[in-house]
């Protein structure tokens, strides 16, 4: 934690070493003094859009308007007001540059990303057309000339060396306070704000906040720059504030580097000594520059500041996760530090009455009451699409709920934003890993810290003069067992790393109560156990709202459960009521009688497999899907794929059709290797796929999606399979009458109909059904039954469906997953008709 | 006659519109294809004029404005090819960010080529001259390019709406995963639709050279404008591009009547208009990556 002023300040005093060198430097290659004036004014416009585009991760386009600005204000200040002075024309020029950004600031800070680059493009063109045509106020062509710099007291700033001095001085000053921001809280906020804006909101920050000041700032840092431009060449005209040169200053930061706080310096110089030589050799200088701009972007995106690290990674790779991970300190049975432990209190902590949410006309949730007491483990079970998330993203601010109430310790907390929600005593964690991938694993867990501190705002004192922050964040570490590796960046841990992180997070922002989406999802079995006994620890002190698919842990560990299911509360018990519920059980395993009947078995165990899946092995990013699954199908049968929601059923599809290709294993279809093809070529060789959600095509005809179907496979029957138009519509009638129909307008079932139709244009020898019957009514249920029931003869089906009763009656054999390995493999029937093995299998 | 003026101003306006719609039309379309916000299509317009220059020293002004889109067209290959192909899935900034080089690089090689000065083009022999509609005076060239404006737009819809190549584009903006899943590779077409964006953009160079003044700085003046036009329209909506085109040329136009030295700022404000009401634009979508 000690660090020297030596090293603390060290960007300051290579800035300050340089700048006395410069003068001297400079002449000695043919330039001159000018120049260097030049070179510290840019590095100070540079530095300050850094402050945006590197640490904020605004990406202005437009800062040259900033420049320009301040140059104009100073220079009317001057004329108008502070005749022949400097000092007062460039404070008030900050000051006016700071009001504008306020301003500006509010308005387009609305939006991010693309949008905001864009708008500061507009804007940075607005600002040139009006210095430019303006011609009463900002002297338009011609600019405003006859500036004066005057003196201060004894020193003539005509001298160009005492003005070099000045400027300087003026850099010492902004580089000092870039070094102080930047390592202040608030500092570190900008970066969590850049790494994950989203996150840093759920941890209490107004990001919103944090982002205007950053953006006053960075304006009229750059602003100061502009000024002292216009002192320096004793005229300001429109070209400060052009497109062009606003475009030329990020070329600057990009290239020197913008993850460095000297980074943008450096690109400044590289700018004008590229500049200077090589507009004695060639006027083409500029096409050079772009040139270098360009090979920066796609090659080096840490600029030249960066290229030394990425050489250092190249000789000296990063450790490899896994290994990281086994550097770790476990302490087991540590209990919750006691900062983190609120006030002890009784009753409900958290209260959610009959909430409701829609998307469009589909009620996600609805009318969901459920309450959390403290000192408890409340779990929300139910399958996929129940709305647990929903709720969850209600409760925490993602979105306002359309109706009903939240109660925090009493306080109604619905509708507010997710980041005052949280600063109430509200934490939660993300089903999908959700941290600050570019800081440590330290820094993550302190910024959670900070943000419940009274420093979070400061923007001056040291973060590492704050020894309170330091203490509990070890102290934390320690308690999740991560110590050992804090300093690994977020992104470069594995996914357990990641996921026990992700909580920590949550944890650490000192809840009143901590809402846990799947915290053990992806876990391996020893990973589980750990992280179970972490939250039963946690719980003793912070009641835990819990969302998990594990349902033996979860019910093992809970207090209390609610169950959903589409949307609603289905019951509310202790968690042995809710192990013996029919109800319950029924929308996990189904009741044992199908709804549908009237299946030819085509079980025939000597037919040749037309499938074989050997050992394939799937990944999202750092999360393993699918785990050595193996499996197989014949022809002439339906196959059901079953498991809890997160087994990989939809994945091992994917897999097979080649949208998330395994990383290892074999896939053999009808004697060709499917692994390493692409999505396209498994298409072509037969297999047809239908996505959960039916994939369709809006604003087409059900004819133009059928179209699209034949589009690029053949239709000329190779491998004994035509499935011509005629075939297809006689298959399904229905789509004949629609033909002309838009597929919007269409019935769920008849979409689906039309997902199944299209997955079958062209020479389809298997067919993959994701959810099929998914939120289709009794009727069409049968319909569509009846349908896959004779399609049977004509090809083989892979299916996934969460109603086991139909999909059971469906199919001929089935394969179930757990955490992507096939577990049980076997004849449906049996499953079918004796509920007590099904149970066995399938439940718990 | 006051009226008379006005109503001049306003189909002015249109054909202005025209003019913006040209390049905001491809630009929306690649942005549609590629999740790509091309800050260098500015460049492509300019080649095409200076191109369309040089070819119609030879074959006349016809032959360049047929010849030139083609020739920038080949060029849009190389692109795609070679820099937009490696950002599809990438984070938008990065694209905006080569691009914008892009177009740094483009307006220096025009200077290199060309020369830093303005270069003169004249009007076509044939459509020289004003026509008479009723009490209105326009200018036979620029209800030529309002004509061809309007036919390249239907071409492009109907190309989009009605043809099976159009299915697969509008498809693949829509599910690209599920368009693989039937068998069809989606590259070639988002090749396609890149080259005929920014072949539209040379066309639109080629065309409006006779009235605007052809410099190296051409494609960074118009590329902010279209930007606008494509912001207030809606990223990605082809509708709201018309629409907000349109508009942009309208309100330009009569502002110009009222307060020419507003003219260029007009637009922008217009665009804050919209933006603080509609802040995805007249007829944009959410679009999750841009936000």
């Amino acid at each position: 934690m000690k660090t020297t002023l030596l090293q603390k300040y060290q960007p300051l005093w290579i800035g300050v070493a340089v700048m006395v060198v410069l003068p001297v430097l400079l002449p000695m290659i043919g330039l001159t003094v000018n120049t260097a004036s030049v070179v510290v004014i840019l590095a100070i416009a540079a530095i300050g859009l850094n402050l945006l585009v590197g640490y904020t991760g605004l990406h202005s386009f437009g800062h040259s308007m900033w420049f320009g600005m301040g140059a104009y204000a100073a220079a009317l200040a001057q004329r108008n007001l502070f005749a022949d002075q400097i000092i007062l024309p460039i404070l008030l020029s900050m000051v006016f540059v700071a009001a504008m950004a306020l301003v500006i600031g509010m308005l387009i800070l609305r939006r991010r990303g693309v949008y905001f680059a864009l708008l500061t493009l507009a804007l940075v063109a607005l600002s040139y057309t009006i210095a430019f045509r303006w011609t009463e106020v900002t002297g338009g062509e011609d600019g405003l000339g006859n500036l004066v710099r005057g003196t201060l007291g004894p020193i003539d700033l005509d001298d160009s060396i005492n003005y070099y001095a000045f400027i300087s001085v003026v850099a010492v000053l902004v580089l000092f306070f870039m070094i102080r921001l930047l390592r202040s809280p608030f500092g570190h906020v900008l970066v969590a704000i850049r790494e994950n804006q989203e996150r840093a909101a759920f941890q209490g920050y107004d990001i919103q906040r944090y982002k205007l000041i950053s953006y006053v700032l960075s304006a009229v840092i750059t602003g100061l720059a502009g000024a002292l431009s216009g002192f320096e060449h004793y005229l300001v005209s429109a070209e400060t504030t052009s497109v062009a040169f606003s475009g030329e200053l990020l070329a600057m930061v990009v290239i020197g580097g913008m993850n460095n706080i000297l980074g943008p310096a450096i690109g400044v110089m590289f700018y004008i000594l590229f500049r200077e030589m090589f507009s004695i050799w060639t006027g083409n200088w500029l096409l050079w520059f772009g040139l270098i701009f360009v090979a920066f972007v796609l090659y080096s995106p840490g600029g030249i500041a960066g290229i030394w690290g990425q050489i250092r990674n190249k000789l000296r790779p990063a450790p490899e996760e896994t290994a990281a991970m086994s550097r770790r300190k476990i302490y087991d049975g540590l209990p919750l530090p006691g900062f983190l432990r609120p006030e002890p209190r009784s009753g409900p902590v958290l209260q959610v009455e009959a909430i409701d949410k829609s998307f469009g006309g589909y009620k996600a949730v609805n009318q969901v009451s459920l309450t959390v007491d403290s000192g408890q483990i409340h779990a929300l079970i139910g399958p996929n699409g129940a709305g647990k998330t929903t709720t969850f993203n209600l409760i925490s601010g993602m979105f306002p709920p359309d109706g009903g109430a939240v109660r925090l310790n009493g306080n109604p907390i619905e509708g507010l934003s997710a980041n005052r929600i949280a600063e109430k005593g509200l934490a939660r964690s993300f089903q999908i890993t959700n941290l600050f991938e570019g800081v440590s694993i330290y820094e993550n867990l302190r910024l959670s810290i900070q943000a419940k501190h009274t420093c979070r705002y400061n923007s001056w004192r040291d973060i590492d003069s704050y020894d309170d922050v330091h203490e509990h964040t070890e102290e934390l570490t320690k308690f999740l067992g991560l110590e050992g590796i804090e300093d690994i960046n977020g992104g470069d841990l594995s996914y357990g790393g990641q996921r026990l992180v992700d909580l920590g997070i949550a944890l650490a922002s000192k809840p009143q109560i901590l809402l846990l989406d799947e915290p053990l999802a992806g876990l391996a079995a020893a990973e589980r156990e750990r992280v179970s006994s972490l939250v039963r620890r946690m719980a003793e002190n912070i009641p835990v709202l819990i969302v998990e698919h594990d349902l033996d842990r979860v019910l093992s560990l809970s207090h209390e459960v609610t169950v959903m299911n589409q949307g609603e509360v289905l019951m509310t018990g202790g968690p042995e009521a809710v192990r013996a519920d029919k109800h319950v059980q029924e929308i996990y395993t189904g009741t044992g009688t199908p709804p549908v009947t009237g299946r030819v078995a085509g079980l025939d165990a000597a037919a040749k497999p037309l499938l074989v899946i050997e050992g394939i092995n799937t990944f999202y990013g750092k999360s393993h899907i699918l785990n050595d699954a193996t499996l197989n199908i014949r022809k002439g049968e339906i196959v059901a794929l079953l498991g809890r929601n997160g087994a990989g059923k939809s994945t091992l599809l994917k897999s097979l059709a080649g949208l998330v290709p395994p990383k290892t294993g074999s896939i053999r279809f009808d004697g060709q290797e499917l692994v390493g093809l692409s999505a396209p070529d498994i298409a072509r060789a037969g297999v047809g796929y239908v996505p959960q959600g039916r994939g369709i095509f809006s604003g087409m005809s059900v004819g133009d999606n059928l179209a699209l179907g034949r589009l690029a496979r053949s239709t000329d029957g190779d491998g004994a399979v035509v499935w011509s138009e005629e075939k297809i519509l006689d298959m399904f009638p229905r789509l004949k009458e629609r033909y002309h129909t838009a597929a919007d307008y269409l019935s769920g079932g008849e979409q689906q109909m039309l997902a199944v139709a299209r997955a079958l244009s062209g020479n389809v020898k298997l067919l993959l059904l994701d959810e099929p019957f998914e939120g289709l009514a009794p009727a069409i249920v049968e319909e569509l039954f009846t349908v896959f029931d004779k399609l049977r003869q004509e090809l083989p089906i892979l299916i996934v469906e969460h109603n086991l009763d139909l999909v059971l009656a469906l199919s001929d054999r089935v394969f179930a997953l757990e955490r992507g390995a096939v577990f049980h493999e076997g004849p449906a029937e049996a499953l079918l008709t004796d509920i007590d093995y099904r149970k066995e299998i399938l439940w718990l | 006659m006051q009226f008379v003026f006005l109503m001049e101003q306003v189909v002015n306006g249109l054909v202005l519109g025209g003019y913006y719609l040209l390049i905001a039309l491809g630009l929306s379309l690649i942005f549609s294809v590629g999740g790509i916000v091309n800050l260098s299509h500015g460049a492509f317009y300019a080649l095409g004029a200076y191109i369309s220059i040089e070819i119609a020293k030879v074959f006349g002004f016809a032959g360049g404005a047929v010849l030139s889109p083609v020739i920038v067209g080949l060029l849009g290959i190389l692109f795609e090819r070679f820099i937009l192909r490696r950002f599809y899935r990438a984070d938008p900034i990065l694209s905006l960010l080569v691009t914008f080089g892009l177009a740094m690089v483009g307006e220096q090689l025009i200077r290199i080529i060309w020369g830093a000065a303005p270069i003169p083009v004249s009007l076509p022999q044939d459509l020289k001259g004003p026509v008479f509609i009723g009490d209105f005076l326009f200018s036979k060239y620029r209800l030529f390019l309002l004509g061809v404006v309007i036919v390249v737009l239907t071409g492009i819809w109907m190309l989009l709406n009605k043809t099976s190549f159009g299915r697969v584009v509008r498809a693949g903006i829509q599910q690209p995963d599920m368009v693989a899943a039937l068998g069809i590779r989606l590259q070639p077409y988002m090749t396609t639709v890149i080259v005929l964006g920014v072949a539209i953009a040379a066309l639109g160079g080629a065309l409006f050279a006779p009235i605007t003044i052809v410099h190296p700085a051409m494609g960074a003046e118009i590329i902010t404008v279209a930007f606008v036009v494509v912001i207030i329209g809606g990223l990605g909506s082809f509708w709201g591009v018309i629409l907000a085109a349109l508009l942009v040329g309208v309100v330009r136009g009569v502002t110009i009547y009222f307060y020419p030295a507003a003219g260029a700022a007009s637009i922008y404000v217009l665009m804050f208009l919209v933006l603080m009401f509609r802040p995805r634009g007249l007829l944009g979508e959410r679009i999750e990556k841009f936000e």
